[in-house]
């Protein structure tokens, strides 16, 4: 087979359930930036029911990335290898801090994801609570406008670096 | 913390008021620094938390810990605020340095300072 089921679920940890809020954080926060209100005389609207629906999706995907990050994909990379094996190859955490010029992958980039993105569901669901809940004033009160960039911003920066960093371990050190 | 401006006149539409919004952001505030500050005691060894998830290990339990504890501030302040209109600065200005401080907590680098 060409891809093992490991190989699969780390796949869609990584590129379905992770890529799908870089898009959607990215859609809705420029949605809030370019449809703001113009002036102080401009017409009050709410905003779309799509942009409501694409944080929602946006929130549970980062869930499902947390989750699946968490205890299905973090168990198999941190496996201890049997002692005296030679080929650490099945054996991601011990093949990266096997090499001084790779045990950074763990020390760092695997440290960082490990917590780091639980912050960035917990922004991301907030900001979804909101732009549900206040789609009928959200575009017209820049203060709640504001915050919710801010949250999406935040939750996109974390997204986008935890991605990175997933890229550069998994290349090391795929979970086969 | 966060001045009160008023409670909501009867009748009007709960959602109309920015309690519930003010609650979700400050919410949001605690639960990434409550989440920074169980990484931090337990990455320093100045907690010791079993794992709930053996496979997983400690991280199962910051992690769940965490969400627990941002659910239980949302909820509080929700059950406080959602009738209420309250003032934004105060809170804005205390989320962003939740945030800021929750973030650094998981930061890597700084944990190997202690």
């Amino acid at each position: 087979m060409l891809f093992s089921e490991r190989s699969i679920a780390t796949m869609m940890h990584g590129i379905v359930f992770g890529g799908a809020p870089l898009m959607g954080l990215a859609a809705a926060l420029f949605y809030l930036y370019a449809a703001r209100a113009k002036g102080p005389g401009a017409p009050d609207r709410p905003a779309p029911p799509a942009l409501a629906w694409v944080t929602v999706a946006t929130a549970v995907a980062l869930w499902f990335t947390v989750f699946a990050g968490t205890f299905v994909v973090f168990p198999w990379y941190r496996t201890p290898p049997p002692a005296g094996l030679a080929d650490l190859s099945q054996y991601p955490r011990a093949l990266v801090l096997s090499n001084p010029g790779t045990a950074w992958l763990h020390g760092f980039a695997m440290e960082t994801k490990e917590h780091m993105p639980w912050i960035a569901a917990i922004l991301g669901t907030a900001a979804a609570f909101v732009t549900t809940r206040y789609r009928s004033r959200l575009l017209n009160d820049d203060s709640l406008r504001n915050m919710t960039m801010l949250f999406l911003a935040v939750c996109l920066a974390i997204v986008a670096w935890a991605s990175l960093l997933g890229v550069f371990v998994n290349k090391v050190a795929p979970v086969h | 913390m966060a001045q009160t401006v008023g409670a909501i006149e009867p009748g009007v539409r709960e959602g109309l008021v920015n309690g519930s919004a003010m609650a979700a952001f400050l919410g949001g505030g605690i639960g990434a620094f409550m989440l920074g500050l169980v990484v931090f005691l337990n990455e320093t060894g100045a907690v010791s938390l079993p794992a709930l998830y053996a496979p997983t290990g400690g991280l199962s339990t910051r992690a769940v810990l965490g969400v627990v504890l941002w659910l239980v501030a949302w909820g509080i302040l929700h059950s406080r605020w959602k009738n209420r209109e309250i003032a934004p600065g105060p809170v804005y200005k205390t989320t962003v340095v939740l945030i800021a401080l929750g973030i650094l907590a998981t930061f890597p680098p700084f944990l190997k300072l202690f």
